[in-house]
């Protein structure tokens, strides 16, 4: 017991000497007074607990709720992005790639047919240098035959008027053959 | 050298503010209950019940401003509570505690509105005019004795049904008088008989924290009343109109102080209230352990 003669030294001389019912007096401390306090206090107590703490605790609770599935929204936004833009990188790399190899092929196309159609207009010009060869040379022998022709005409007529005689038709045709061939030489 | 002669006739004697809350009817056995402490505790509970209801009504999403105003109030309070006593007794133990800290915090403020303390009935010196305020119309109800003891008795009720659910009753008493340490043997022995004794140390100290609660906030609040009609009734024997001068200028710089005290007791409140329930409401480690197990 002597443990708690610190406590039981302070409080009993107080309550012994009627110290309580001094100081009830002296704060003024009665139990209307109290009680009157301690309703008042629990009225507060339901009022803020049903306007104020459980609608505002409910709406932070809320509005917490909504930024968490804004931030999820968020995430799975970027990740779609994220997802988004390497499908385009895909698809954009396959579109290069075919974009490439097209290319490649029209080049490769292009360079053929311009082959094909350098020999054809090879060809086409071989033969139009041919056939100019051909009409030149058919050419040539038209005009070599018309003048042998007429060569031996002229001869022929030379020789009437150097002889004087009048020439047939078989001396002319001698005559002519005659002078062709010499002309032919 | 009229401020001189002014000056030369303070009065440095403490002003005589009453320890106690006056009854606004006299004589009145039913009416007793009815102090000019009351009457501003319902003023505080009208001001409460007005401001929560505008802050709350039609409650949208993007917060107008008063609603803006009352969600800051108790979104910073519920994070320290829950910083304190931990998410699930911060669910059980915010609504009480808020309560706490917005009520005292009103109450303590209201004090200081002029007029509070200084309306009241006294031996007339002129027409509405009275020599010293006997017993003041209003006075805050953190300055009276019945209105702390009130706040902390129902503190310590909460606290008390907090914690006899959270552990049990038998978990209770051996949360307060049961060895820790996990020792064996003559050791273990003495190290009970160690923690009895603290266990009725501590006891002693719960009982006493109701006291120890209202008579802190009691005593800080009456504390800054004197200061302020001492302050106020410096020059009041100087007459008119050094009176008023000096009632106005030399308490002003103490009302400042004075809402700075009226928070910080708030808070005081409230925190020793949240750390009460944290520490009975925390589970010791080897039950824990044993939890597990």
């Amino acid at each position: 017991m002597e443990l708690f003669s610190p406590i039981s030294g302070t409080i009993m001389p107080m309550l012994a000497a009627g110290k309580v019912d001094e100081m009830t007096q002296k704060f003024g401390l009665s139990f209307p007074k109290f009680l009157a306090q301690v309703l008042i206090f629990v009225a507060v107590y339901a009022i803020l607990k049903k306007f104020a703490f459980g609608p505002i605790l409910a709406m932070l609770e809320q509005r917490r709720q909504r930024i968490a599935d804004g931030e999820a929204k968020l995430d799975k936004i970027a990740k779609d992005l994220a997802d988004a833009e390497l499908n385009a990188k895909a698809v954009l790399d396959k579109a290069n790639e075919d974009a490439t190899r097209l290319i490649k092929e029209a080049g490769d196309s292009a360079k053929t047919l311009t082959e094909k159609r350098q020999q054809e207009a090879i060809h086409e010009a071989s033969q139009i240098l041919a056939k100019a060869r051909e009409a030149s040379t058919l050419e040539h022998e038209q005009l070599m035959s018309q003048l042998k022709r007429e060569f031996g005409r002229m001869v022929t007529e030379a020789t009437s008027r150097v002889t004087g005689k009048v020439l047939n038709s078989d001396d002319q045709s001698r005559i002519n053959q005659e002078t062709s061939a010499q002309v032919s030489l | 050298m009229e401020i001189l002669s002014a000056l030369s006739q303070t009065s440095p004697v403490l002003a005589n503010v009453s320890s106690k809350a006056s009854e606004l009817f006299h004589g009145s056995s039913v009416l007793e209950f009815l102090t000019n402490s009351v009457l501003v505790a319902l003023c505080v509970l009208g001001i409460v019940l007005w401001f929560s209801r505008k802050a709350t009504k039609n409650m949208t999403l993007i917060p107008h401003k008063a609603q803006n105003f009352f969600e800051f109030i108790i979104e910073f309070l519920y994070d320290r509570v829950v910083g304190i006593v931990g998410e699930k007794q911060a669910k059980l133990a915010f609504p009480l505690l808020g309560t706490l800290f917005i009520y005292i915090l009103v109450s303590n403020w209201f004090g200081l509105i002029p007029g509070v303390g200084t309306i009241g009935v006294g031996d007339a010196v002129g027409p509405f005019m009275v020599g010293e305020v006997h017993e003041p119309l209003l006075r805050p109800p953190t300055a009276d004795l019945n209105a702390t003891l009130a706040l902390s008795i129902s503190a310590f009720l909460v606290w008390f049904y907090l914690t006899i659910k959270e552990l049990g009753f038998m978990g209770f008493l051996s949360h307060t008088f049961g060895a820790k340490g996990g020792l064996k043997g003559i050791m273990g022995i003495v190290v009970a008989i160690v923690f009895l004794f603290v266990g009725v140390i501590e006891v002693v100290s719960m009982i006493l924290r109701p006291m120890t609660l209202s008579v802190r906030l009691y005593g800080n609040i009456f504390a800054g009343e004197s200061v302020l009609h001492t302050l106020g009734g410096l020059l009041d024997k100087a007459g008119f109109p050094w009176s008023f001068i000096g009632g106005v200028l030399f308490p002003f710089p103490f009302y400042f102080m004075e809402l700075l005290v009226g928070l910080l007791q708030a808070i005081v409140f409230t925190l020793l209230c949240s750390v009460y329930i944290q520490l009975s409401t925390t589970h010791d480690e080897h039950h824990e352990e044993e939890g597990h197990h």
